[in-house]
């Protein structure tokens, strides 16, 4: 990729303050940027609220916070994720619900709480099509549930399997395949016909997989590799058959690809695959790292190299690190210092 | 000659053989009555968390006699198949292997359940699913 070759820096672009306590994570609307309409992204932290962020189209190095979604978490809202049409978003909180927001002329109104969960929920993830929504949690289960007319939610199956807290759910970007990660060191596949839902695959220590607890795991644009992230202090790569996966027979299998070790020294939080191939590391370090695949000399196949390292881009733990997606390379960050970055990763 | 002392040498053992076996007697008595005792609670307990679920289920079924447009197929699909579950659980053999699995699955359906109908009724007398049954103590 031509972009690399005379070099890159991560240019920041704004810090962005608000949140009274540890901001926890973030999601880009998917919808915005596309059409022209400003950048959206909303933002959750532990102050128990939910703020939406927007770009103002004039200065383009301008967000504000176009609402704040309260009084209705009663505790840390954990994780939050848009549904591919942009319209609703779902809050994860350590209340143990998660909620569905919708935006009705400007306004957030939350049109449906969906309990069940026995404790923390940790993450939410919606399907490619907006049909299902999967949320896990302290309580070790994963849940899937199908979205009815009327923003109503029907649940589909509680999946048990994992033996320690879940730390987050993402949904495979073109089937209906659901991933989990936790801190029992695993990522779970689980695949389903009609509403049987099962563990299909388990990716542990004896199939390559971290030695500590896994945080989050992103795939790239075409949905056959994966990047994982640990305590380990690693990032793993494992890929599938594509081919196989989309021929209708349900599921492929994933294998190792390759282990990127001695970049991180203390845990690593979170993890971004951008659609151009990127990966983005947000880490305990405070530092925010990318990384790319090395197109010098093919070994055994792919393997990946530091891009750029930027240190201390927060002044806390990196929680959160998530790409948007349009057309400059830019990406939003979180932090336990209260604080949400954005960047632009540019050539030199 | 038959030693007039053999008795007297062998004291301690005869003692101790003598302890034992009483011991022993008593001891087979006490946790006869003791596992007696456990087999009436964890059995009162089973059975109360199958009634439970009966009740329910048969509160639910009647509900969609009533309308079922207010039930969606799943729902309906969830409830019998809960149904199945408490019919399967065999009742008169606690030694089965299956029950522990059996009343696993109940609790999930009915977890399903509930959260889909919105419901928040809990069964109270159960350990909380997340909770090692290590940890729980009698």
């Amino acid at each position: 990729m031509e972009l690399y070759e005379g070099g890159c820096e991560l240019k920041l672009l704004e810090t962005l303050e608000g949140h009274s306590d540890r901001v926890w994570s973030l999601a880009w609307n998917p919808v915005t940027a596309a059409a022209g309409t400003p950048l959206v992204f909303a933002s959750c932290s532990g102050d128990k609220t939910v703020r939406i962020w927007e770009n103002t189209p004039s200065h383009s190095a301008s967000w504000t916070c176009k609402a704040v979604l309260e009084d209705t978490h009663t505790r840390t809202v954990r994780s939050c994720a848009w549904s591919p049409s942009g319209k609703l978003l779902a809050t994860a909180s350590f209340d143990a619900t998660t909620a569905i927001w919708e935006n009705v002329g400007g306004d957030y109104e939350c049109v449906s709480t969906l309990e069940g969960h026995e404790n923390e929920v940790k993450s939410v993830s919606w399907n490619a099509s907006g049909t299902l929504l999967a949320t896990c949690g302290r309580d070790k289960s994963v849940w899937i549930w199908e979205l009815q007319p009327g923003n109503e939610f029907e649940c589909v199956s509680v999946l048990q399997g994992h033996t320690q807290d879940v730390k987050m759910v993402q949904w495979h970007p073109s089937t209906d395949v659901l991933f989990s990660c936790s801190y029992d060191n695993t990522i779970k596949v689980w695949a389903g016909d009609d509403d049987d839902w099962q563990c299909v695959q388990t990716l542990g220590e004896p199939n390559s997989g971290h030695s500590s607890t896994v945080w989050a795991l992103s795939f790239n644009a075409s949905g056959d590799k994966m990047v994982t992230c640990s305590d380990d202090l690693t990032l793993k790569i494992w890929e599938t058959d594509n081919i196989q996966m989309h021929s209708g027979d349900g599921y492929a299998p994933w294998r190792h690809l390759c282990t990127l070790t001695g970049y991180h020294d203390r845990s690593i939080f979170s993890v971004h695959w951008s659609s151009e191939g990127i990966i983005a590391s947000g880490a305990a370090d405070d530092a925010i790292r990318f990384f790319v695949e090395n197109r010098d000399g093919l070994v055994d196949g792919p393997t990946y190299k530091l891009l750029l390292k930027k240190e201390k881009a927060h002044d806390m733990d990196i929680n959160s690190i998530q790409w948007s997606s349009g057309e400059k390379r830019l990406l939003a960050s979180a932090s336990d210092d209260g604080t949400i970055k954005i960047w632009e990763l540019a050539s030199l | 000659m038959e030693d007039i002392f053999e008795s007297s040498l062998h004291l301690e053992e005869t003692h101790f053989e003598e302890g034992y076996s009483d011991g022993y007697k008593h001891g087979l008595v006490i946790g006869k009555e003791e596992a007696q005792q456990v087999g009436l609670r964890v059995g009162f307990e089973a059975g109360e968390e199958l009634g439970f679920y009966r009740g329910c289920i048969e509160v639910w079924n009647f509900a969609i006699r009533v309308d079922q447009t207010r039930f969606s197929d799943r729902i309906q699909k969830m409830i019998k198949q809960m149904e199945e579950l408490v019919e399967k659980y065999p009742v008169f053999d606690p030694e089965s292997e299956s029950v522990q699995e059996l009343m696993e699955a109940l609790r999930l359906k009915f977890r399903a359940i509930s959260a889909t109908l919105g419901m928040k009724l809990e069964y109270n007398g159960y350990p909380k699913m997340g909770q090692d049954p290590k940890e729980m103590g009698f």
